[in-house]
């Protein structure tokens, strides 16, 4: 019993250091002076975040990101939403379709994606190609097997046949029973949905960089100029952005906490360190 | 004149046919249970006249009017679900206001208000359904149809998740609010003894058909065929042979293949005593094989010529027979049922 507890402990510990050791060395980077043969850096400033934040680039990067996600995940709520629900509620037997279909993005490398959208959107009808507005159709693509999960997740979790058969014969339609009860009662898993969308989307290099690249530039692609410049720019970039998804998720989940009292706190928790966890694993990936 | 009425409601899916020219027909105010085993169609049924599932054949009527094909929301038609369906999102208050609400009632305030009060649900108001006992949630399903004064109310088996005390608590509370609302009522139940202690009614179904309906205690007397003495009480269901082995007469072979027998009609004396000025009763002789107690019944399964036979006592001490005991039963002969 007591060796078992020690150990559960120290695997979470190296856990907590692993995830946390490239993180916390971006952070001491992003504000080292003189760092040569020392273990930690000779001195500390903040000159590398003042270049940043009066950088214009940067503002308008940032924007340009805050821009693309948010018509993603505006667009991917619109369409995924009615979708999975009435896929789930009235049409069981395309549930299976519409799983593989969510699912696909995954076996599809992203630069066989890229070279692919850019060759169909080059001609035709749509015209779209080197436009933000292919960007925003990839990452829709992209971002549909978190909102396919965590949606049909959590509709599962309620009777929503049921709900909606009871709201039927009390006098609603069916649309209003939809947006009365079902989506109040998938908020959580819609805002989940979304907010790993959100970190996915930020921190999204390779489609950004091929289908857009300097036309419109993320802050991902930013990024990837600055990495070339100065290490220390990019560190800070890195941890404003971690910094801002942080925020994101913080006031996201307290405006959720408002309508849904009858979730427990506890829930939510579990689901902001979820949500740190990914997000720490996008940041990884990048910083490579 | 018939308030609710059902005629000939025939539902498919696929192949297999799940109501078959089901006909059947309520006054106001009546209390009917359709009774059946689980996939026997009485849900269906049940969602069929709210809507839910829309029939291939047949018509429905409701005061006259024929609902067939309206919405489930203009039926006017109320239910109460298994697993009562209520809003996790809305407070007790908001979920019995939801239908005054989409029909865009006035007064709702006081509407809803006084519904609280006659549910007894006063102080609960603000609680939210996870929050509420099997009881109190059973009573906000309740309040949440009767407030719109439905025509009809559908009751899906909202008593088959609770406990056996609590059951019986609640019957009682449903059948009470059912005569206080007059309110022309179905209930659906797989549960013979819940069906018995409800209903005015009863239609037992089976595999899509009603088999039998009728007030309880005529039901439970005289079922027409195997399948209902089976289902509807502890009935011995004997085949012809079984019987004339058992109490060696040829006397019923005319008359059909099975007898039935309820087990709390048999007599059971100890071998000793005079049998011999007993009249239109069969006496054979019989041992006890077991014993079981079931709270105030005791019963006996007795081996007879190597048939058994269950015979139920009440629980007292006078008549007490252990096992391996050789006894007299007595069976009058107008208790034995011929299908």
């Amino acid at each position: 019993m007591k060796f078992n507890k020690i150990f559960h402990k120290t695997v979470l510990v190296v856990l907590v250091i692993y995830l946390l050791l490239p993180l916390a060395a971006t952070l001491i980077f992003s504000i080292a002076g003189k760092w040569d043969h020392t273990l930690l850096p000779e001195s500390i400033t903040f000159k590398w975040y003042g270049e940043l934040f009066s950088d214009e680039r940067f503002y308008q990067a940032l924007l340009r990101s805050l821009f693309l996600i948010l018509v993603t995940v505006a667009i991917s709520n619109i369409i995924m939403l009615p979708t999975i629900f009435i896929v789930a509620v009235y049409f069981r037997r395309f549930e299976r379709i519409l799983q593989a279909v969510a699912m696909l993005p995954y076996g599809i490398p992203p630069i066989v994606g890229a070279v692919g959208l850019i060759k169909v959107y080059s001609s035709g009808p749509l015209q779209i190609s080197g436009t933000p507005w292919l960007l925003v159709g990839a990452y829709f693509v992209i971002t549909m097997p978190y909102m396919y999960q965590g949606i049909r997740n959590s509709l599962q979790t309620i009777n929503a046949q049921e709900l909606v058969s009871a709201a039927e014969l009390l006098g609603a339609t069916k649309f209003q029973a939809f947006q009365k009860i079902v989506v109040p009662n998938i908020l959580s898993g819609i805002f989940v949905s979304t907010l790993l969308s959100i970190a996915l989307l930020f921190g999204e290099f390779v489609l950004a960089n091929l289908l857009v690249g300097g036309r419109f530039e993320t802050i991902q692609i930013y990024l990837y100029q600055k990495l070339n410049k100065s290490g220390h720019t990019a560190s800070a970039i890195v941890i404003t952005y971690y910094v801002i998804i942080l925020l994101l998720t913080w006031i996201i989940l307290e405006l959720k906490k408002r309508p849904m009292q009858f979730q427990s706190v506890f829930g939510k928790r579990k689901q902001l360190i979820l949500v740190g966890e990914k997000t720490e694993g996008f940041l990884k990936g990048e910083h490579k | 004149m018939s308030y609710l009425m059902i005629d000939q409601v025939t539902k498919r899916y696929q192949q297999q046919t799940v109501l078959n020219k089901i006909s059947l027909s309520l006054r106001q105010g009546e209390f009917a249970t359709l009774l059946g085993q689980s996939g026997c169609g009485k849900s269906t049924l049940l969602r069929s006249i709210a809507g839910l599932v829309d029939i291939d054949e047949g018509a429905i009527h409701v005061d006259g009017k024929n609902i067939t094909n309206m919405e489930p929301r203009n039926r006017e038609i109320g239910m109460v679900f298994q697993s009562y369906a209520l809003f996790p999102n809305m407070t007790v208050f908001d979920n019995i206001a939801f239908g005054l609400k989409m029909k865009k009632k006035k007064n709702i305030k006081n509407r809803v208000q006084r519904m609280i009060e006659m549910m007894d649900l006063i102080g609960k108001e603000d609680s939210y359904p996870h929050q509420l006992s099997g009881g109190q949630q059973q009573r906000v399903a309740l309040a949440r149809s009767l407030i719109l004064e439905p025509k009809v109310l559908l009751l899906d088996e909202p008593l088959s998740a609770l406990d056996a005390k609590i059951r019986r608590n609640l019957q009682l509370e449903l059948k009470k609010i059912q005569r206080e609302f007059q309110i022309t009522t179905i209930f659906v139940t797989h549960d013979q003894e819940e069906a018995m202690t409800m209903s005015d009614t009863i239609y037992i179904m089976n595999e899509g058909s009603i088999v039998q309906s009728g007030i309880p205690s005529e039901i439970y007397t005289s079922p027409v065929n195997s399948f209902v003495a089976k289902f509807i009480g502890n009935y011995n269901v004997l085949q012809m042979d079984q019987f004339q082995k058992m109490i060696q007469t040829e006397e019923l072979a005319i008359e059909g293949q099975e007898v039935a027998i309820r087990p709390e009609v048999i007599d059971l004396v100890e071998i000793t005593a005079d049998v011999s000025n007993i009249e239109e009763k069969w006496i054979v002789q019989g041992t006890v094989q077991d014993v079981s107690m079931i709270g105030n019944v005791i019963r006996y399964e007795m081996n007879v010529n190597g048939i058994l036979v269950k015979v139920d006592y009440l629980h007292s001490h006078e008549h007490f027979f252990k096992q391996g005991e050789n006894l007299h039963l007595i069976i009058p002969k107008s208790e034995c049922i011929v299908f």
